[in-house]
């Protein structure tokens, strides 16, 4: 709840700096309800992909200059930019919880080294497509 | 053009490390799976960037216009890489506003795209402006980097004031000797019935009046007024004006002046502008079209320049004052270097008279107290000094801001009128 205040009050005042603190408050949550279950969470992929669905929108509402009057198509755009983004981050994280469940927790730093190969891998070959 | 990290970058990124770091300490693999989202949009976001390569150009579709006029503007952007989202913005100086069209705008231009945007501008308030320049923001896709560029067009704008029509305007009181269209008051070669004479050595026949020397038994030739020009000089009081919003008294006298300008070159009479404020502009008085152009430019260039330099008509060259030129002052009287430059015109013999652009529209008179005593005393006293200023044969009407000039010519021709039968 109070990451939500937290959310809406930088929303409504136009404040970016309150995004990763609600955000930070949320994971923890998250942990403390999970504190004790050594089982991995395969729910962790949504909740990740839906803070960063709350991230990018909130950045998009506090960003956002009403004076300044943007083209329908730029909007479009940005709805499938997020919508892609949400949805690779979504993938990613499904792969890294089945990696992880098989791992057990002792391979975390190989599970933490996975995931940046597979980012690095990801922004090497947008970057080759973006030329 | 100037890269500089969004907030969000620092945000994602931070996100990022903690969750990590925090990941490996408390071996929890689904405090990974909550900071890969932003580790992966950063990556993207910081993949996809590219520094934009932006080439624009402004256009106005007139460098002259006037007051109220709807001017067409139109800007090329061309961009040699892609720009996922660019905002453009036109900036438009004071008295100048925005129309139709979208400014600032936001846009997604494709690699080696060109784009020509469209937008209307209101010339509002006379004046020379500066449109321009035009300033750029462009962002990466996920908005971690912003570039920003400012391009250095300026187009000149020249905004005219809107002209009255004045069906008559004031005469002086001696009209030079060029031919023009003002009778004059002395007997001459002309058109216009003046007297009869009886005739003498020289006078041509055409002149004989045949009727009138049948009836008095001897030769009695007709006399006319001739039609001459004259010199009038249009003195704008620059020292101060009352403002209220767009409007002001230096608005109404530069449209005064315009007017008259164009109802006395219109007459082939010869005007003259002197602005007599902080800064003294003068233009020696000429006949034409293409002297009420130079007045009307002249004109442009003035403005109330805050100035504590005590100035009298000595500063104004002689040339722009000609004997027998009728001196129109347009002047808010609030300033007493102007009053005593009006005095001391009239002292020096010179015709004058004095529109008072009223201050009092774009003044509120305080409810009560000190203040509203302060003010009506302030009314007062600038009604004595209009008294003064008749009292020293100077015809003074008040004009204010919504009721036609020819209302305050009237005023004052009829005062100049008055005060000719009383010397007589």
């Amino acid at each position: 709840m109070l990451a939500l205040a937290l959310l809406a009050f930088g929303i409504l005042a136009r404040y970016a700096s309150t995004i990763p603190w609600s955000i930070v408050l949320v994971g923890a949550a998250y942990l403390i309800g999970r504190e004790g279950n050594s089982v991995v969470d395969g729910g962790a992929a949504i909740i990740g992909a839906l803070l960063l669905l709350s991230a990018e929108l909130a950045s998009w509402s506090i960003g956002e200059n009403p004076r300044i009057k943007a083209e329908p198509s730029l909007v479009v755009r940005r709805v499938l930019t997020i919508g892609a983004l949400v949805l690779g981050a979504l993938v990613v994280d499904v792969l890294l919880l089945g990696t992880a469940a098989f791992s057990g927790s002792s391979g975390i730093l190989l599970v933490v080294a996975g995931v940046a190969a597979a980012v690095a891998a990801m922004a090497l070959v947008l970057r080759l497509v973006r030329g | 053009m100037t890269r500089w990290a969004t907030p969000k970058l620092a945000s994602y990124a931070g996100l990022s490390a903690v969750g990590l770091l925090t990941a490996m300490v408390s071996a929890r693999p689904e405090l990974v799976a909550l900071t890969a989202p932003f580790l992966l949009a950063l990556a993207a976001g910081l993949a996809l960037a590219t520094t934009p390569r932006l080439s624009a150009d402004l256009e106005l579709d007139e460098a002259r216009a006037l007051e109220g006029d709807e001017i067409g503007a139109r800007i090329t952007i061309a961009a040699a890489t892609p720009v996922d989202r660019l905002e453009l913005y036109l900036r438009l100086p004071r008295g100048i506003t925005p129309g139709e069209g979208r400014n600032p705008v936001a846009l997604h231009l494709g690699a080696g795209e060109q784009r020509e945007l469209e937008l209307s501008v209101h010339a509002s308030r006379w004046g020379g402006h500066v449109v321009g320049p035009v300033y750029l923001r462009a962002f990466d896709a996920l908005g971690f980097l912003a570039w920003e560029a400012t391009v250095e067009m300026r187009r000149e704008l020249r905004v005219y004031p809107r002209e009255e029509v004045l069906q008559r305007v004031l005469s002086p009181r001696e009209p030079q000797l060029s031919s023009g269209n003002e009778v004059s008051r002395r007997k001459g070669e002309g058109i216009e019935f003046a007297d009869m004479r009886q005739w003498t050595t020289g006078d041509p026949l055409k002149r004989v009046n045949w009727r009138a020397s049948a009836r008095r038994g001897e030769l009695w030739v007709n006399e006319s007024h001739p039609e001459r020009n004259t010199d009038v000089i249009l003195f704008v009081d620059a020292f101060a004006e009352a403002r209220r919003g767009a409007e002001g008294t230096l608005d109404l006298a530069a449209r005064a002046t315009a007017a008259l300008a164009d109802a006395y070159v219109g007459r082939r009479d010869r005007v003259g502008l002197i602005s007599f404020g902080g800064i003294l502009r003068w233009l020696a008085p000429d006949l034409g079209a293409a002297q009420l152009y130079r007045v009307v430019d002249a004109l442009l260039d003035t403005q109330v320049v805050l100035s504590y330099y005590w100035k009298d008509i000595d500063v104004i060259p002689r040339r722009t004052l000609p004997p027998n030129a009728l001196v129109i002052a347009l002047s808010p009287l609030l300033d007493p270097r102007s009053v005593g430059a009006l005095l001391d015109l009239r002292a020096r013999g010179h015709d004058l008279a004095v529109i008072d652009v009223s201050p009092i529209p774009f003044t509120t008179r305080p409810s009560s107290g000190l203040d509203a005593i302060a003010y009506d005393v302030w009314a007062l006293r600038r009604d004595a000094l209009r008294q003064s200023l008749q009292r020293s044969g100077i015809a003074v009407a008040e004009w204010r801001v919504g009721t036609p000039l020819q209302f305050a010519l009237e005023e004052v021709r009829a005062f100049r009128r008055h005060a000719v039968y009383a010397r007589a």
